[in-house]
């Protein structure tokens, strides 16, 4: 089982951030505060990626979205801008987050 | 979730455009009301209008002041001074001799620690004494060379005592605010229950505030008394 998260970048600079540096970003995140394992476990995954509205839409595994939420909010930055990423909802399916 | 409440946001006073924006954001995060760190020497035109640009973006303010001093004399010099004049005192324990005077006072709302000093931390010694609540700012979790182990383990001693966790961002700049649940989520991963972690964002927040403006009111005499009607004549 899976949960979804549709995910507001605000950046300092205002520029246009790709998919890929947020990931990475994310990743680095749950890697320093999880560690390998919580990768793992955790398995963030990026489904999609609007560069235009600055959102994002990750997956992790049900039992650990509390640990996904604390690493999306303890990014601090992204490609070297200051960066405040803020989890907007939570759901079990793609679709009711995209309404 | 009962109104969520911030009660650490340290705005820039003197950048018109950064306070515009950490209002705008604080609005989107879903806050409904927030807890300013002033300067204590700030005109009050200045704070009227950092309030007004606040309550523009449909956020109540509450006035804050950190407390960081070296001794005891310091700090019970201080807190006669403000704390009829702010809404939320807070103490900055930067050692455990003040740690254990400020969590005793009752004229403290909040005490909160720096992780990055090793020196001293929450323990079961001002645990045991502490009145006020246990603040945990997410700005401090922010830097490079921060374990989880302190706060995790501060984080356990205040439930072992069952003192108030309260969750805070802590932000200087619009680019550390977080949601609620943000917040609430770090509380879980560091050792609060689901409860615990709510409450630390909003309803142990709003308690401290509200008890405190309770306090200013006119009507208030002590804990437990208060002014139901005058005599007239």
């Amino acid at each position: 089982m899976r949960r979804y998260f549709l995910i507001r970048i605000y950046s300092e600079d205002l520029t246009a951030i790709s998919g890929e540096q947020f990931i990475d970003a994310l990743l680095s995140s749950v890697r320093k505060y999880f560690g390998e394992i919580g990768v793992s476990t955790i398995a963030p995954k990026l489904l999609r990626f609007d560069p235009h509205r600055s959102e994002a839409i990750v997956a992790c595994q049900k039992s650990r979205e509390k640990e996904l939420q604390a690493a999306v909010a303890l990014i601090r930055e992204i490609a070297g801008s200051s960066t405040a990423a803020l989890t907007v909802r939570i759901s079990g399916t793609i679709k009711s987050l995209a309404t | 979730m009962h109104k969520p409440v911030d009660l650490h946001i340290i705005p820039r006073v003197e950048d018109e455009k950064s306070c515009i924006k950490t209002a705008q954001m604080l609005k989107s995060a879903g806050y409904r009301a927030v807890a300013l760190t002033l300067p204590t020497g700030l005109l009050k035109e200045h704070v009227r209008s950092l309030r007004n640009r606040f309550a523009d973006s449909g956020i109540e303010i509450f006035a804050r002041i950190d407390i960081s001093c070296a001794n005891r004399q310091e700090l019970l010099r201080l807190l006669r001074r403000f704390r009829n004049v702010y809404d939320v005192v807070a103490v900055k324990c930067v050692n455990h001799a003040l740690g254990l005077v400020a969590a005793r006072d009752r004229r403290v709302d909040i005490i909160f620690f720096d992780p990055l000093k090793r020196n001293v931390w929450f323990d079961h010694s001002i645990a045991n004494v502490s009145r006020a609540a246990l603040e945990l700012n997410l700005s401090t979790l922010f830097s490079e060379s921060i374990l989880l182990t302190k706060p995790m383990k501060e984080i356990d001693i205040a439930t072992q005592h069952m003192v108030r966790v309260v969750l805070s961002s802590g932000c200087t700049s619009p680019m550390m605010i977080r949601t609620p649940e943000q917040l609430s989520a770090i509380g879980m991963v560091l050792g609060l229950n689901v409860r615990q972690a709510r409450d630390g964002v909003s309803v142990i927040p709003w308690s401290i505030v509200e008890q405190n403006v309770e306090r200013r009111s006119k009507e208030y005499v002590e804990e437990g008394v208060r002014v139901v009607k005058k005599r007239v004549g």
